[in-house]
């Protein structure tokens, strides 16, 4: 079996408020591995963000915490190594894109300054070597005048050029893991698609894996190798993207897979998830989707059901595929079902 | 038979760019630049295109939200683009808007029941039959009566779009500009919302005109569908002739940037160069120029005319009988 840069095991991260704990994330699986492009995908809060933040230990500002599960980065269990050695992984060898890229660029540095920045503490290089290696980037990812661009401020740009440099950033230091959080959502469907075109060709070039954070099967489709599904803060589904687009076994993937409009395949009228995406504050005991599942059991409403292998390839948390366990006391003599 | 039920004749919207100190050239974003169509009653007309094209700068000036520079809005055969406030209003109530954004266009100090209200009030209801057409709606829209008095934060994005759904329809209007209305909404719920869109449509003889920038979305709610690119229409069309046989090079590339959610179809894809350039500076000629794959020496000078090229296939492009035939 090929090698895994990223595995990812019941991961847990919960935010606690005087309202009580929030489960953003409570059991999310998957593993990525070399030149791979894995897809998250799932609705507002159904937790993706979270994830890509958990990884990267980014929740120091924030009241979130990993509760639990592990992280493995080439061996080591990232939840348990200290900030001092995570700094050192950071941007360097595991590298995050944002959706807004003006959150991640500094507003009042010029461009070449943030690239070099990043440059030098990572890969340790000289200021003049720094600089070349920016504007190679910055040429890698389709700048035209990338010696004129280093001397500009992140609000001179378009927003594609923002998230062409974000993505030169990102890639400066041959990263082995690209995070990259809904990369194109802010972006028009002209500028995605030279978007996406790039970060295809920089993973065959570079072998680098990529965590594709995104809502659109659309892009999932044409950019991932794998495809989790989430909802309401777990892993409900995982396996290679032909299987989850034409084999889909949990009810969630295939009721979001029935409600988008396709282009070419017109229908009169989509059929859809019924009810709302569920907030963590209310979420429902069992199964997450019961309240919205068609297929629905008692079971379902009690008890949540486990993320199991179906085969080797394709795994799914629903009970439909699991055995319903029986320890409850026989009801011997009922006449009820 | 087509009955005209709104007519849009080349308006156009400069925004005036504050000028610099001492400087005596007055400049303009030309957010809107002559754009043309006809709206026939129950049928839903969309406007696609990127960001910052002008699509709901056209919408505000069709809802006489913003003045029109130049051109002229006629709504059932009246030309309504210089009426003032009082010659307007007992107009006002058959064409309404549905916001993009349906957290920031409900006032979150308003009970449901107020907002939906409001235009009541305006439009002289009488309070008795309020209280019922309140009921009404929120049924018509999928909630019920018990959502009256609750406030918009207690509602999520889908239920929200209802809501301003609703209050749209609150005094029967004839013709509904919804700027984006799924745009912000999950895919599973979107489908909802559209689902309603089309239910009402039909129940009310209601005629949209639908703003969008998600190709796959227009596709299944329009009739027709016009693509514009910098302030202008570039190709107009019966949604059939739009997906099926765009003549208009940028309609082409629009159309195969979008992402199919089918992982075994693989696919040529136009990549347009470059970015959109800014309305405040567009190029001269074909505004498309400076990314089209097609562009002659003739494109950088000569604006092309918006031409009918065939029945009710209008394209803005010099060669695009040539590019047909390719
Ligand atoms: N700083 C925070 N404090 C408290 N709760 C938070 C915080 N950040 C996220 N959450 C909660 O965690 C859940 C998951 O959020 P997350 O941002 O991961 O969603 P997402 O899947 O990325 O959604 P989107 O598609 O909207 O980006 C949400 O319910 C959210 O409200
Ligand atoms: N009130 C305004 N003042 C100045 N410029 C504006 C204003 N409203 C819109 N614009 C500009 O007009 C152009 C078209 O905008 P808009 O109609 O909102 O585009 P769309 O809805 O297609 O995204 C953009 O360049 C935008 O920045
Ligand atoms: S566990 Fe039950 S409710 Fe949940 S998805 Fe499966 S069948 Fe539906
Ligand atoms: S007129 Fe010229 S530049 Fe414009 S779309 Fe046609 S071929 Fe391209
Ligand atoms: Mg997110
Ligand atoms: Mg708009």
């Amino acid at each position: 079996m090929e090698e895994k840069v990223l595995q990812v095991r019941n991961l847990q991260t919960h935010f606690t408020s005087d309202a009580g704990v929030v489960k953003a994330v409570d059991g999310v699986s998957f593993e990525v591995g070399k030149g791979e492009t894995l897809g998250i995908v799932g609705e507002s809060g159904s937790g993706k963000s979270v994830t890509s933040l958990s990884i990267m230990r980014l929740l120091k500002d924030t009241p979130g915490k990993i509760a639990g599960g592990e992280i493995f980065y080439e061996g080591r269990d990232l939840t348990k190594i200290s900030e001092r050695e995570m700094r050192k992984i950071r941007g360097n060898e595991i590298a995050m894109i944002f959706q807004e890229p003006m959150t991640s660029l500094n507003p009042v540095y010029k461009i070449g300054r943030q690239l070099e920045e990043s440059i030098i503490l990572h890969m340790k290089l000289s200021k003049k070597a720094a600089r070349e290696r920016s504007i190679q980037m910055l040429t890698a990812v389709g700048i035209s005048r990338p010696e004129k661009i280093v001397f500009e401020f992140p609000h001179q740009l378009s927003g594609g050029m923002r998230q062409r440099v974000m993505i030169a950033m990102a890639m400066a230091c041959n990263p082995k893991v690209l995070i990259a959080d809904e990369p194109t959502t802010a972006l028009d469907v002209t500028i995605q698609a030279q978007i996406l075109e790039l970060m295809k060709s920089l993973t065959t070039t570079t072998d680098t894996a990529i965590l594709l954070i995104t809502h659109d099967l659309g892009v999932v489709a044409e950019m991932c190798d794998r495809v989790v599904v989430m909802y309401g803060g777990r892993a409900v589904e995982e396996s290679d993207v032909v299987s989850i687009f034409t084999n889909p076994k949990h009810p969630y993937t295939q009721g979001l897979l029935e409600s988008i409009p396709k282009i070419g395949d017109r229908v009169e009228r989509l059929s859809s998830i019924p009810g709302n995406v569920p907030i963590p504050a209310h979420m429902p005991m069992g199964c997450k989707f019961a309240p919205r599942c068609p297929h629905a059991m008692d079971v379902c409403w009690d008890k949540e059901p486990s993320f199991d292998k179906l085969t080797d390839n394709h795994s799914v948390r629903c009970w439909l595929y699991e055995e319903v366990p029986t320890d409850e006391p026989n009801l011997v003599g009922s006449s009820e079902r | 038979m087509n009955q005209t039920l709104l007519e849009v004749q080349n308006v156009k919207k400069y925004f005036p760019i504050p000028s610099k100190l001492f400087s005596r050239k007055k400049e303009f974003v030309k957010a809107v630049d002559g754009v043309s169509f006809t709206v026939n009653k129950g049928e839903t007309l969309s406007i696609v295109g990127e960001s910052g094209c002008g699509k709901s700068t056209t919408g505000r000036m069709i809802m006489k939200l913003l003045d029109i520079t130049e051109g002229k809005v006629i709504f059932e055969g009246q030309d309504i683009t210089d009426m003032t406030d009082d010659q307007i209003r007992p107009l006002r109530k058959e064409f309404q808007m549905v916001f993009q954004d349906p957290y920031a266009s409900l006032n979150p100090r308003l009970t449901i029941k107020e907002i939906l209200e409001e235009p009541l009030i305006v439009h002289n209801f009488n309070k008795g039959n309020r209280n019922q057409r309140v009921t009404e709606l929120l049924e018509v829209v999928g909630l019920n009566k018990y959502h009256a008095d609750r406030y918009p934060h207690e509602f999520s994005g889908g239920q929200r779009q209802r809501i301003g759904i609703a209050r749209a329809l609150a005094v029967n209007p004839k013709l509904i500009i919804a700027d984006e209305p799924v745009s912000a909404l999950d895919v599973s719920i979107q489908s909802q919302v559209l689902n309603l869109m089309k239910d009402l449509q039909e129940e009310f003889g209601l005629t949209y005109v639908f703003i969008a920038h998600d190709l796959s979305v227009v596709e299944h709610i329009s009739d027709r569908v016009g693509v514009m690119y910098l302030g202008r229409l570039v190709e107009l069309a019966t949604r059939d002739e739009l997906f099926g046989k765009p003549l208009h090079p940028y309609t082409k590339a629009l159309l195969s940037a979008v992402p199919i959610p089918d992982p075994t179809v693989k696919r040529e894809r136009i990549i347009l160069k470059g970015d959109i350039p800014s309305p405040a500076n567009p190029p001269p000629g074909c505004t498309f120029h400076t990314r089209c794959p097609f562009a002659q020496e003739t494109c950088k000078i000569q604006v092309p005319e918006f031409r009918e090229l065939e029945s009710g296939h209008y394209v803005a492009c010099h060669y695009a009988e040539e590019l047909e035939i390719n």
